[in-house]
């Protein structure tokens, strides 16, 4: 990865996505495990932001990558893609607050686990669910954004 | 601004456009008209974003197969093949069938793009996506790339890539050559953000026996 991004750092924000799999609706046959192995490999890897799965408790401890990786921007994953109900407003504004124990404020970006259909012929979601999702997110990014304001 | 929202990269894809992803890979649809039933699909899954009130948007990948196959239209020496065809070359066929059984994935329309010559970048992987979504939006944007991990371990299948490259990491340094012509690419088209994607990370540190081991 640093061979690839070597040189552009300062023209483009170069992100990484790491997730535990998207290929079936099926928590149980998707990994399972917090980013502790994973710490090392991220601190020394030359990227902005890491694009992290948060939304599901495979994923483990936000404090994991929070303690270590604080110097860079987080995707914070907040919605599952895979799910058919968008997230409530207080769980995803609970995951922001929860990340600014670690993280600035404009370090924090928010975004879904994964793709709403990495595989065409087996899309995890349809458009509406994930339409609602998205909406959720920008509602929940308002209230903590007006609270850190405050 | 605080807590900019965005996605990570994929969309769901219509039936309109499922249909027309399966006739140009049977080639009965010409690239052109693909593109203009993909492109009208970009335009809603744009509006949508706007709508909903997305800072940094991505197109939906609605022009890819998957995240990463989709390069075999874009470099020479790939071949797309689906996890069933791959299959023939596998040595321990059960074990194989059983690891996609147990993952719920289905062999016929997970496709990989598995390296059968020289690796040579055709035309740039993302950066016409990257110039269509700039006419449609005056937000800044993501554009998504499968990350040179992810690459090297799906697109080294021993059967079809040892004649080409003898070993992995020879064919992994061709892949890396790639991604910085395309990386050069996309700054020079004013690409803001870039995003890798490496979701077999995960798999190489949490899956402890075979099983879990995925298909990528």
């Amino acid at each position: 990865m640093n061979r690839v991004v070597d040189g552009f750092k300062d023209q483009i924000r170069i992100g990484i996505h790491v997730c535990r799999g998207n290929w079936s609706k099926r928590e149980d046959v998707l990994i399972t495990g917090d980013y502790q192995p994973l710490v090392d490999c991220f601190s020394q890897m030359k990227v902005k932001q890491l694009v992290l799965e948060y939304a599901t408790p495979r994923a483990g401890d936000l404090a994991v990558v929070g303690r270590n990786l604080s110097d860079r921007e987080i995707g914070l994953g907040v919605c599952n893609p895979r799910t058919d109900e968008a997230e409530s407003l207080d769980f995803i504004a609970g995951r922001i607050r929860e990340a600014l124990q670690f993280w600035a404020p404009e370090k924090i970006f928010l975004n879904p686990d994964c793709g709403f259909g990495c595989f065409a012929n087996r899309c995890v979601n349809e458009e509406q669910i994930a339409f609602e999702k998205l909406k959720a997110m920008v509602a929940a990014a308002k209230v903590v954004r007006a609270e850190v304001a405050a | 601004m605080y807590f900019p929202v965005t996605q990570v990269g994929s969309w769901p894809r219509s039936p309109a456009l499922l249909s027309a992803l399966r006739e140009k890979r049977n080639g009965r649809m010409s690239v052109a008209e693909f593109n203009r039933t993909a492109e009208d699909e970009i335009r809603r899954c744009v509006d949508l974003q706007h709508e909903a009130g997305v800072d940094y948007l991505v197109d939906g990948e609605l022009r890819r197969d998957n995240f990463y196959s989709f390069i075999t239209e874009k470099v020479e020496g790939t071949r797309l093949m689906s996890l069933a065809e791959m299959l023939e070359t596998v040595e321990d066929k059960a074990a194989f069938e059983e690891m996609l059984q147990t993952l719920d994935a289905p062999a016929f329309s997970i496709r990989n793009p598995t390296c059968v010559g020289k690796l040579q970048r055709r035309e740039p992987l993302a950066v016409d996506d990257l110039k269509f979504l700039r006419t449609l939006t005056d937000r800044p944007v993501k554009v998504t790339l499968p990350g040179p991990y992810l690459l090297t371990r799906a697109m080294w299948v021993t059967a079809y890539s040892v004649d080409a490259y003898g070993d992995k990491p020879v064919m992994a340094d061709d892949i890396v050559s790639i991604l910085r012509e395309e990386l050069s690419d996309l700054s020079a088209a004013g690409a803001e953000f870039v995003q890798f994607d490496e979701p077999v990370l995960t798999e190489v540190v949490h899956s402890g026996d075979d099983k879990r081991r995925t298909f990528m």
